[in-house]
């Protein structure tokens, strides 16, 4: 996963005013956080912002990273997490109108979810159609509780074990275990219930 | 949750080892009770169904792409350092703005966004509606100023018809008036004089001057000429009256 001995170096080099080494940190992490950010958030301008803004608040802090505490990239998704977690509630209010159908995403065509689902016939374009199910799944897991769907992005999508989603969320191990069962079976009765209302 | 028993295990058990049971990572006699428990329980089962297929839909999300200025955004608001090697990977370029385009940005664009407002737009129509109004009653026709000549020689003589011609107004009107001044003189040498004519042409009076009234003016300032005795008398009914004379000088 990461040379935990390179990325202390590099820390260390950040923090001694090093630009090479930082740029070396945004360059390795950045995708993981914009696709953290893209799938919590939902939209990809979100994202992007609130990707500069943990880059910002990493920058801020990094040398209160703590090597012997846990693994930089536990520290870089905590940092993520509590950011995503007050844009969460600052935009609450916004989302209160939010329909399923609605919620446009910005890597596809506007359609409504309804129009997003493949109809029975076999589509000519097989990755059309995968980005198709990929829109619709994303929609949905938009849809999830936030302490729902953190638990299932950082299991299911960042492939984070469950002692480092436990250290990130700050609960139990079990407690992780228990919101990852949840999440996967509240998505599976969203998508359930969302093509059999098309069908 | 229900918590109840079924082959041996708990349902809150079952939701614990779920992930490990998915994860494949649960075998021997744990797999079989578990297996077993999902079998029997209606609340298990499918709660084990739903969560292997949600798990098999987040399989289809792929990892989207950060778009390509991020990095250089990320570097350029920490750092502030937009390094040679950046610009390599990220090759964003910035056109090149042309000073309109700048005015452009910078000034014409935010009056435009204010101007948008629906309370502007409103003025603004107002505005322009009561302006072609007021041109259509002065009879200033748009086509007129097709014919306009803008050269210097035809702006002076544009300018001097222009007094002239005010000139001649005010002289016609003038000459209107001075007839119609020696018409009034003429028609009140004929007419005889009658009682009260005094009065009634005061009242007639255009001249805008005042009239010249005696006036009661308690107030006291310093050009007021102010008659006046101390009461000497024992009653009320003795005290003399004060009279107050105020001289209005007009200029």
């Amino acid at each position: 996963m990461e040379d935990v001995q390179v990325v202390a170096m590099l820390v260390r080099r950040c923090i001694a005013g090093d630009a090479a080494a930082w740029e070396e940190i945004v360059q390795t992490y950045n995708r993981r956080i914009y696709n953290i950010c893209y799938r919590f958030a939902g939209s990809a301008d979100d994202a992007q912002d609130l990707t500069q803004d943990v880059f910002i608040k990493m920058y801020r802090t990094l040398s209160s990273y703590d090597s012997s505490k846990g693994a930089f990239v536990t520290w870089v998704t905590t940092i993520t997490r509590n950011l995503l977690v007050d844009h969460f509630r600052k935009t609450k209010q916004d989302r209160m109108t939010d329909s399923m159908d609605s919620n446009a995403s910005d890597h596809e065509d506007v359609q409504p979810l309804s129009e997003q689902i493949p109809d029975q016939k076999p589509t000519p374009d097989a990755h059309v159609r995968s980005r198709e199910v990929s829109e619709t799944v994303h929609q949905a897991l938009g849809k999830l509780s936030p302490e729902l769907r953190e638990a299932v992005i950082l299991r299911d999508l960042q492939d984070m074990d469950y002692r480092e989603i436990a250290t990130v969320l700050r609960v139990p191990e079990g407690t992780v275990k228990s919101r990852i069962n949840r999440g996967r079976a509240e998505l599976a009765r969203l998508l359930q219930r969302t093509y059999r209302q098309v069908m | 949750m229900p918590d109840h028993t079924s082959n041996g295990m708990q349902c809150n058990e079952f939701d614990v080892v779920l992930s490990d049971a998915l994860d494949g990572i649960l075998t021997g006699t744990a797999l079989d009770r578990f297996q077993a428990h999902a079998r029997s329980c209606k609340a298990c089962g499918p709660l084990l169904a739903e969560a292997e297929a949600g798990r098999n839909w987040l399989k289809d999300l792929t990892e989207v792409e950060p778009p390509a200025s991020l990095v250089n955004n990320i570097l350029a608001s920490t750092t502030g350092v937009d390094t040679q090697r950046l610009r390599v990977t990220a090759p964003v370029r910035q056109p090149k703005v042309s000073w309109l385009e700048y005015v452009q940005a910078l000034f014409l664009e935010p009056l435009w966004a204010t101007v948008r407002q629906p309370r502007f737009a409103m003025s603004f129509g107002m505005a322009f509606f009561a302006l072609s109004v007021g041109l259509t009653v002065a009879g200033v026709k748009p086509a007129d100023l097709k014919e306009i000549s803008l050269r210097p020689t035809a702006i002076r003589h544009t300018y001097f018809a222009t007094q002239a011609r005010v000139i001649r107004y005010v002289d016609n009107v003038r000459a209107v008036y001075e007839v119609q001044a020696a018409i009034r003189g003429v028609k009140r040498n004929l007419t005889p004089a009658e009682p009260g004519q005094k009065q009634k042409n005061r009242k007639n009076d255009t001249s805008q001057q005042p009239e010249q009234k005696q006036e009661r003016n308690y107030s006291q300032s310093g050009e007021q000429l102010i008659l006046a005795s101390t009461p000497l008398g024992p009653s009320l009914r003795d005290l003399p009256v004060v009279t107050v004379t105020t001289y209005r000088r007009f200029v």
